[in-house]
């Protein structure tokens, strides 16, 4: 298809949750699985505004349900997450974090940064408004296809989850409300499907590179905003995953052309995201949001000092090159640079200059998994053991090929201690002594069998070198 | 120069950025710049000489609407007086700006259904003021006000009012009105009313359904649970706020609530000891004599006697002392002069009466359980049962405000008047 022809203009909004406390208030941003211990029960008012008249979006919710019901957590929530109490200051680590995409995006910082309030109207908020601040804006981000804007940056607390829905109600859980997130909204450069899927990528690594965001399913939330030649600027939500968004894009040119070929009006409408790639209707397109100050937060001065003592991080791509010349295949270098905890990784090949990092790597990557495939066990080691491990192997107390059973043994909740004893490297008499042993045991086998059978015994306590030369001179 | 409102383009070095200038904050630095960009956002610019503004434009602030409510004849009327507080602030939308409701009517713009329960037949606003700065002054406005829109065919009626001291003007308007036939519900909000969880709302909507009840007392109508699902009426005597922000802060203390109130307008009577409705034109009468010269004194460790004698010096006619546990002060100090019993006597010698009612908030006071409380009593401290001590002080002014004989002054002071004395503290009625 030709888009340039459709006039095809797309922008995204990223949010991504951080792995802080919660924005304004002190709690945990921890999603739970089991019962709630309090449920409320809430309605919510469509309010008047300036003009004295009540936004389309809210009327639709008010007709839809009666009340909304909210599920709370004596240890993990609090009155803040209620709407019980006025919020605490803001979380200075996320709006450190927030400063430093803003800086990395290359956007104008303000120096005073002020808590607004904005109406939110299908209960997601318990106090009917969700608190978000500006903390940059006109930036810019490099990509294959050129120069892409950056319209803003925005530190916001994250809406409740919602988790039931009947006829009069929907009941969303506290644990997710109030989790801070970066907003990124690009300006709409966005004139094919597929660049979709690049900036969306790109913009992804930079927020993993700062090292605050939160991971895993539904810690990253893109938007994508289309429109074409005629038609409507709709908003589509919940893209859950990246390779979802040109087969959007797609999707939603294909079906304005459809309406506008039928010689109606595409309507202003929030559509959701299917696994599919199709969408359906969610509600109408909220009117320009308001939004105002909110009273129970003071202004925010920030310093230029503050910014310029951010550190911009190393980026993803950066790192991926870095661990190829370590000796990293491309394929392990690419998954390291994106693993989750690659500090551990980048502070063991430091710490232990006489492992290579291709193992450091390869056994951080694959342990969990042989574990689980030997044992049936969920077991991830901590960042101590892992360092104590390899600490051993620094030290040629112990030979790589002892590193799986270490760590099986570890998962039975064993001590170190106790476990490094039973791998200790042999030494060269302890070696002889055992292949004489195994000679003996065998004195008609061939050296390529002798080889094996010490192999397989001895292979956990020596370098497997060492077993052959020994062998072959015994 | 630039104002309010004024479009402008902001030069700062290379940077530019328009918007419409907002107010500053009152506590935020000088030279402040607030800015509302075409986003929506506000942000926050330092003047300095690299500024360089220019206005482009003006943007008009609308009014808020015009709002006149109908009358729908086949339902009883009520009024409202709207004394101020969160309940009738509003926000400007455009400046974040708190303000009083410019025309009390504006509050069933946020509340319209209560034209489905009552007519509201006026709203008077008398003043609007935050409730932690009305002073006697204002308790006396409200009942003279209250008064007069109860003698009329009115079934009830509402006082709007902030909640930090709602519970002082509801056990003052407990003393001053007499002769009240009609419901009157005190009706505050924990939370603003420009956010769709204004809890004012549902507080409104019960208030409302409370006036068209049986029950002829001064109670405070607001939220019984966290849950926007029903309302207590309590008792204006028995009654205190209990948490700064919660929107069920308001407890009854010692007494159950009179009733739970539903938004469907269903009421179950939780406490039977309760004035019924009687006749329609009986007269409100209005009694709101008053001493000023009364103080609240709380006793906490190492609190140093010499504060009452700036009571004493000061002519004050009386003093409720927030006293310790049974009603304790310290009296048998290991120093002689930390001990109160001194500057006790001395304040009732010269007059003063002293009342003891309990700092622990729930209870009774009981002077015969430790020598403590038995030595003060026998200096002539009167023990105020299990009277809240809010309450206790303004029933205080009331009392001495109509006599200033000590002997009588204490009789009233332990005689209940208006539902502040309860002989019979129910189990259930702590922490209810």
């Amino acid at each position: 298809m030709g888009y340039t022809k459709v006039g095809l203009k797309a922008g995204l909004e990223i949010h991504q949750q951080l792995d802080t406390t919660k924005l304004f208030c002190s709690c945990p941003s921890i999603i739970r699985k089991d019962k709630p211990d309090v449920i409320v029960t809430r309605e919510l008012r469509p309010l008047a505004g300036e003009t004295g008249k009540i936004d389309p979006a809210a009327i639709f919710e008010r007709k839809k349900r009666k009340f909304y019901k909210y599920e709370a957590y004596n240890d993990t929530t609090c009155l803040v997450e209620l709407d019980e109490e006025p919020p605490q200051p803001i979380n200075q680590e996320a709006l450190d974090a927030a400063l430093l995409v803003a800086k990395m995006l290359h956007c104008e910082i303000p120096d005073h940064i002020q808590v607004m309030r904005k109406t939110v109207v299908d209960g997601s908020n318990t106090s009917g408004f969700q608190r978000t601040a500006l903390v940059g804006i006109s930036g810019w981000l490099d990509t294959k296809y050129g120069k892409v804007g950056i319209m803003n940056v925005s530190l916001e607390e994250d809406a409740g989850r919602r988790t039931a829905e009947d006829k009069d109600s929907v009941t969303f859980r506290l644990d997710r409300l109030g989790i801070p997130l970066i907003e990124i909204g690009t300006t709409p450069d966005i004139k094919t499907p597929e660049q979709g899927k690049e900036l969306a990528e790109k913009i992804g690594m930079l927020l993993r590179a700062t090292g605050k965001a939160k991971r895993g399913l539904g810690t990253i939330r893109q938007d994508v905003n289309v429109s074409i030649t005629g038609g409507t600027r709709i908003e589509l939500k919940g893209v859950q995953e990246l390779r979802q968004i040109p087969t959007l894009i797609e999707k939603e040119v294909e079906r304005q052309q459809k309406i506008i070929k039928s010689g109606k009006k595409v309507p202003a409408e929030v559509r959701n995201a299917q696994a599919d790639g199709t969408t359906k209707f969610l509600r109408p397109l909220p009117g320009a949001a308001r939004m105002y100050p909110e009273t129970d937060a003071p202004l925010i001065p920030i310093p230029r000092l503050r910014i310029e003592a951010l550190k911009i991080p190393e980026s993803i791509e950066a790192k991926e090159q870095k661990f190829i010349k370590l000796g990293l295949s491309a394929d392990l270098a690419r998954t390291m640079s994106r693993w989750k905890n690659v500090k551990l990784f980048e502070t063991l090949i430091s710490k232990f200059k006489k492992v290579k990092p291709n193992i450091i790597a390869s056994t951080l990557l694959s342990i969990p998994g042989e574990i689980k495939r030997k044992t049936d066990k969920q077991f991830t080691p901590t960042d101590d053991q892992y360092t104590i491990v390899f600490s051993l192997l620094d030290k040629g107390r112990i030979v790589k090929e002892a590193l799986l059973d270490i760590f099986i043994q570890l998962s039975k909740e064993r001590r170190i201690e106790d476990i490094a004893v039973h791998y200790e490297v042999f030494t060269d008499k302890e070696l002889e002594f055992e292949i004489n042993k195994i000679k003996q045991e065998n004195p008609k086998a061939p050296e390529g069998k002798l080889i094996g059978i010490a192999m397989s015994k001895l292979r956990t306590r020596a370098d497997p070198k060492k077993i052959t030369q020994l062998i072959k001179k015994l | 120069m630039y104002r309010v409102g004024d479009k402008v383009e902001v030069k700062v070095k290379q940077k530019v950025y328009t918007g419409v200038v907002m107010p500053t904050p009152e506590l935020a630095e000088k030279n402040i710049l607030i800015l509302k960009l075409d986003n929506g956002y506000n942000i926050g610019i330092k003047i300095t000489k690299d500024v360089k503004l220019k206005k482009i434009g003006t943007t008009k602030f609308e009014d808020f609407p015009k709002y006149k409510p109908k009358i729908n004849p086949k339902l009883p009327s009520i009024s409202i007086l709207s004394t101020g507080g969160t309940i009738t602030s509003r926000v400007d939308y455009k400046t974040g700006a708190v303000f009083p409701l410019k025309t009390p009517e504006e509050l069933l713009l946020s509340v319209p259904e209560l034209l489905d329960i009552v007519n509201i037949k006026q709203i008077k606003q008398p003043f609007s003021i935050l409730s932690e700065d009305m002073t006697l002054k204002q308790w006396q406005v409200i009942a003279e006000e209250a008064a007069k829109l109860l003698n009329s065919d009115d079934i009830g009626l509402i006082i709007t009012h902030g909640t930090d001291t709602l519970h002082y003007t509801a056990a003052a308007l407990s003393f001053m009105l007499k002769n009240v036939s009609k419901p009157i519900a005190l009706v505050g909000g924990q939370r603003s009313s420009d956010r769709g969880s204004f809890d004012g709302a549902l507080n409104l909507i019960c208030a409302a359904h409370y006036c068209k009840s049986n029950i002829a007392e001064i109670a405070i109508v607001m939220h019984g649970e966290t849950s926007d699902t029903f309302c207590f009426a309590n008792r204006g005597t028995k009654t205190r706020k209990m948490h700064s922000s919660r929107r069920d802060t308001f407890r009854a203390i010692n007494d159950i609530p009179l009733a739970k109130i539903f938004k469907d307008g269903k009421i179950e009577i939780l406490n039977k000891n309760y004035k019924q409705r009687f006749d329609h034109h009986a007269e409100t009468i209005i009694d709101d004599a008053f001493e000023p010269k009364v103080a609240l004194v709380k006793i906490y460790p190492g609190a140093n006697p010499d504060i009452l004698d700036y009571y004493i010096d000061k002519k004050y006619k009386g003093i409720i002392i927030e006293a310790t546990g049974f009603g304790h002060v310290p009296t048998q100090t290991l120093d002689k002069k930390d001990s109160w019993l001194p500057v006790i006597k001395k304040a009732i010698n010269s007059g003063i009466f002293i009342g003891f009612a309990p700092q622990t908030i729930y209870g009774r006071l009981h002077p015969y359980v430790y020598r403590t409380a038995r030595l003060l009593q026998e200096i002539g401290v009167v023990y105020l049962e299990d009277m809240l001590a809010e309450t206790a002080y303004i029933k205080l002014g009331w009392v001495l405000g109509h006599t200033k004989k000590l002997d009588e002054v204490k009789k009233q002071m332990l005689t209940n008047i208006a539902g502040e004395l309860n002989p019979k503290i129910q189990p259930n009625s702590f922490l209810y």
